[in-house]
């Protein structure tokens, strides 16, 4: 019973589907050993000739053996049509293998759509592409997740005995004491996250990030190795002084995510970006206005807009289209072309992560709150005019001033709290926004609470 | 080697299914030691002159061309230094051989604008028939006439001569010779048949599809999936596959960025990353089931200085999850069951191939072995690190197997030494052109090339026959 099934299988894919059945297609698809399969193509063709001899069936066989060529012996192995068979065998020495290769209805001018069945069928099952072979090896295990991170740490050894020494000093850096440890290292993936974003600054990122958020599951020993890649990335954005200090963020990084849980390794490429983006992105909504990370990005700025921006343009189109049906509620600050760190902030109201950043923000928000209340010094750009005697003109220049504003922060704190999550990033957003776009002062934001009012009203926060 | 074994049951499969299908296990990892230790560089400073390079390789080789003199010229031969030289007295001077070539190009003439010259086109070789020979020690430099074969000799070798100095300050050479083979390893080899399998020059990311279906069957044969049992049982026996170079195809080196404009290559992705994707694929095939070293080439995304620095595994996403994946430097020193491995991918021949007179891959390989040095001509005309205070390249003990990657076609010789030295002489074809590739049985020390070949449209009888 089971004998007839495969051949009534066969039958089909190769005259019903019209497929080109080769051996190694065959074994995936019915799960059969490959040896076996190849007994089954050609107990077919036997049967199916038998039977009605005027069959249209064409098929190819591998034939391997020893060939007399340029003075030496040659093992050779060959795919060939069914009319070449006899003159291939007659060529060889002597014979090592003869067997059917595949089967199809039309007659196959090159070999080029074997490869292609084989291919395709191969890429499917890639995971366990030895499951059906002749050959099982022992010590073809896959790498424990251990061996990856050790591997990966012993490679990132020698750039990162630098940062540990400095890692002490980041807390300082930044101005403020972390109250809680995540804050920087949450801090310097917000930054690293952001300047990913912006310098990888393809579609693939935020493919990735979208994958992401379908996927929760960390991949944990992976991730180690993103972080100095993206070091990489910025080296290209940053001189030195800049560079020392996106590196001494990246080691508090790598001993939290190794404590955390350790998954086997998986395809490297999509668990890595996934615990990095789910982390990136409560970094980025506890980075309020901080003068550090705003140096940065008005460094940044310039650099990046002459490289990035028609790179941006299409993503940004995209996500803006994304953020109004999230968010709709802020429909006033579209015009702001939202920079890379949108998709990130956009995601974040998406279920998966949600949780996760919920916890983190409730700590997050409060710090906001309580910071927001602060005056705080911005650097704005600001048009400044003067008179020039010399030249007997008006001489109006954009420069950076510092100003102090304490607007932004507090009418988002007092949003509702079904918001909360979205709200308190929203500053957050606004604020690199704006030191990077300067599209709108410092109180832009205020203007959208206090809307004008009266006549005078326009002339106050200037 | 395979066909003899699995002759009796070629036409196995050529029945209906069995019930039982046999499995056969990889012959197992028995001794494998990776010593390409000198060849790792960690941290890298380019400040250095390349002097010291050949100062170390004078001061590591010196000793062993002066036994080899004593050897050949009598123990009272008068080994001199250039400085101690006597006008007419016979003595032998060891010292670095430099070639001075009319066409070997030079970026300092190429730039010189008084001498208005246009860039010299890239050739097959740059021999010319007025090149001279130059004997250089630690002081002294010294010009060389005689019995010494000009063309074939290339700059960095060390040798000694023997002869004398001349009138006219030139060295009138008799006799040379050279390091000649190191002193042999001791015999550990396998008692039953065990196999390496090198390739090289898989050249994937070429765009023509030619070599993809030999690529897919060469990987299907180690597997064990394709072959009647007899032949996969033989494959088993594979205990390693060495990949030597070139795993990328040279158009997948440059976006064209100099021709184009730059709105039409900005966003475009480096056909070798494309490529890198195809060899994953290939690799993560072939890493389930046998262990698989790789070495990068010319071609692949690693340094271009030698030696170059294995591919990093961020590359090979899918492949390097498997512990069975080593990616190795380039030259590549190996013990595998005992057999001692030692190969490059073939820059270092292919460059003496241009400065030299020699035409044979093989004949080139060997004579970089007698010579004592894998890459004599690096870093003069081949790109080499700025090494300080060792060369890494001088050969110290004579290995079992001594391959290079990339060479136009197969060719192997077992090489005898005076000292008992056995060494197994490969030149792994590239596959993309020949389709073929070398097995070596380690038991003896024997190589048989394995050629694939699929059929295509204009496929008659005399198309076999032409050595594919």
């Amino acid at each position: 019973m089971e004998d007839e099934l495969y051949l009534e299988n066969i039958d089909e894919f190769v005259t019903d589907q019209n497929r080109i059945v080769t051996y190694k297609w065959l074994s995936y698809t019915l799960g059969v050993h490959v040896n076996q399969a190849k007994q089954m193509l050609y107990d077919y063709v036997e049967r199916k000739r038998k039977e009605n001899s005027g069959a249209q069936l064409h098929v190819t066989y591998l034939v391997a053996g020893n060939l007399v060529q340029n003075g030496h012996v040659c093992h050779k192995v060959a795919v060939v049509r069914e009319d070449k068979l006899e003159a291939m065998k007659s060529k060889l020495a002597t014979i090592a293998s003869v067997h059917v290769y595949s089967i199809q209805k039309a007659l196959l001018k090159d070999s080029g759509p074997l490869y292609n069945t084989d291919y395709d069928i191969v890429k499917t099952n890639l995971h366990n592409c030895s499951k059906f072979s002749a050959i099982q090896c022992a010590a073809a295990v896959p790498r424990t997740s251990a061996e990856v991170s050790q591997a990966q740490t012993s490679l990132q050894a020698g750039s990162q005995t630098q940062s540990d020494t400095n890692a002490v000093s980041v807390p300082v850096v930044n101005g403020h004491g972390p109250s809680t440890t995540k804050q920087p290292s949450q801090q310097p993936k917000g930054i690293m996250g952001m300047f990913a974003a912006k310098a990888a600054s393809k579609p693939q990122d935020s493919n990735k990030e979208t994958k992401a958020e379908a996927k929760e599951a960390p991949g944990v020993s992976a991730v180690s190795s993103k972080p100095p890649a993206k070091s990489n990335i910025m080296n290209n954005f940053f001189g030195k002084a800049a560079m020392n200090k996106l590196k001494v963020n990246s080691v508090p990084e790598q001993p939290k995510e190794e404590k955390e849980v350790v998954k086997p390794s998986v395809p490297v490429a999509e668990p890595e970006s996934s615990p990095n983006t789910v982390v990136e992105k409560p970094g980025k909504k506890t980075e309020p206005a901080r003068i550090q990370q705003k140096d940065k990005k008005s460094k940044m700025k310039r650099v990046d807009k002459s490289d990035n921006e028609e790179e941006r343009d299409p993503e940004n189109l995209k996500r803006k289209r994304k953020r109004i049906k999230q968010l709709q509620s802020d429909s006033s600050d579209e015009e702001d072309v939202p920079p890379s760190p949108t998709p990130e902030e956009e995601k974040a109201p998406s279920p998966p992560p949600v949780p996760a950043l919920k916890t983190e923000l409730e700590p997050a928000s409060t710090e906001v709150s309580a910071g927001g209340r602060r005056r705080k010094r911005k650097r704005v750009l600001k048009s400044k005019m003067f008179i020039d005697e010399e030249e007997g003109c008006m001489v109006t220049e954009k420069v950076y001033e510092s100003e102090s504003c304490t607007d932004s922060e507090d009418d988002f704190a007092k949003s509702k709290p079904p918001a909360v999550h979205k709200q308190p990033a929203l500053p957050m957003k606004k604020e690199p926004k704006e030191e990077r776009k300067n599209l709108k002062k410092g109180a832009a934001n205020a203007n959208r609470a206090n809307k004008q009012i009266s006549i005078t009203g326009f002339f106050q926060k200037k | 080697m395979f066909s003899e074994e699995a002759a009796p049951t070629a036409q196995g499969l050529l029945a209906p299914p069995s019930t039982e299908a046999s499995t056969f296990a990889r012959v197992p990892v028995s001794a494998y030691a990776n010593c390409s230790q000198p060849f790792r560089l960690g941290e890298r400073s380019f400040s250095r002159q390349y002097a010291h390079i050949y100062a170390a390789r004078l001061i590591k080789m010196r000793p062993i061309l002066e036994e080899r003199a004593r050897q050949k010229w009598g123990d009272g031969v008068a080994v001199r230094k250039l400085c101690e030289l006597q006008v007419g007295e016979k003595s032998c001077v060891v010292g670095t051989l430099f070639k001075a070539m009319q066409l070997q190009p030079s970026i300092l003439q190429e730039i010189s604008e008084e001498h208005n010259l246009v860039p010299q086109p890239p050739l097959p070789k740059y021999v010319h028939p007025s090149d001279e020979l130059i004997l250089e020690d630690e002081l002294q430099r010294i010009k060389l006439e005689g019995a010494i074969e000009v063309q074939r000799l290339v700059t960095g070798t060390i040798l000694a001569v023997y002869g004398s100095e001349q009138d006219d300050g030139k060295f009138l050479v008799e006799d040379h010779c050279f390091a000649n083979l190191p002193r042999p390893l001791p015999w550990k080899g396998p008692s039953s048949d065990r196999f390496v399998l090198l390739v090289s020059g898989l050249g994937l990311g070429s765009g023509s599809g030619e070599s993809l279906l030999s690529t897919q069957l060469l990987v299907d044969v180690v597997t064990g999936q394709l072959g009647a049992e007899g032949e996969q049982s033989c494959a088993a026996q594979i205990s390693r596959v060495i990949l030597a170079g070139n795993l990328l195809s040279q158009n997948t080196q440059s976006r064209d960025t100099i021709n184009k404009a730059k709105y039409l290559t900005k966003k475009t992705q480096a056909a070798s990353v494309e490529a890198m994707k195809m060899l994953d694929e290939i690799l993560l095939q072939l890493c389930t089931s046998v262990p698989v070293d790789v070495m990068p080439g010319e071609f692949d995304p690693t340094n271009y200085t030698l030696p170059q620095q294995p591919l990093h595994h961020c590359m090979l996403p899918l492949a390097s999850a498997y512990s069975t994946l080593q990616l190795v430097t380039n030259p590549y020193q190996a013990d595998v069951d005992g057999i001692r491995f030692l190969g490059t991918s073939g820059q270092n021949v292919s460059d003496i191939f241009k400065y030299s007179s020699m035409d044979d891959y093989l004949e080139i390989l060997e004579w970089t072995l007698l010579a004592g040095h894998i890459s004599p001509t690096a870093p003069d005309t081949l790109g080499c690190y700025p090494f300080y205070k060792s060369d890494p390249f001088i050969l110290t003990e004579c290995p079992h197997v001594y391959f290079c990657g990339n060479a136009p076609r197969f060719q192997s010789k077992l090489l005898k030494g005076e000292d008992g030295q056995q060494v197994l002489l490969v030149t792994v074809p590239a596959f993309s052109t020949t389709q073929t590739a070398c097995l070596v049985n380690l038991r003896n020390l024997s190589c048989q090339p394995i050629s694939f070949s699929g059929f295509g449209a204009e496929d008659d009888d005399g198309d076999m026959e032409v050595g594919h």
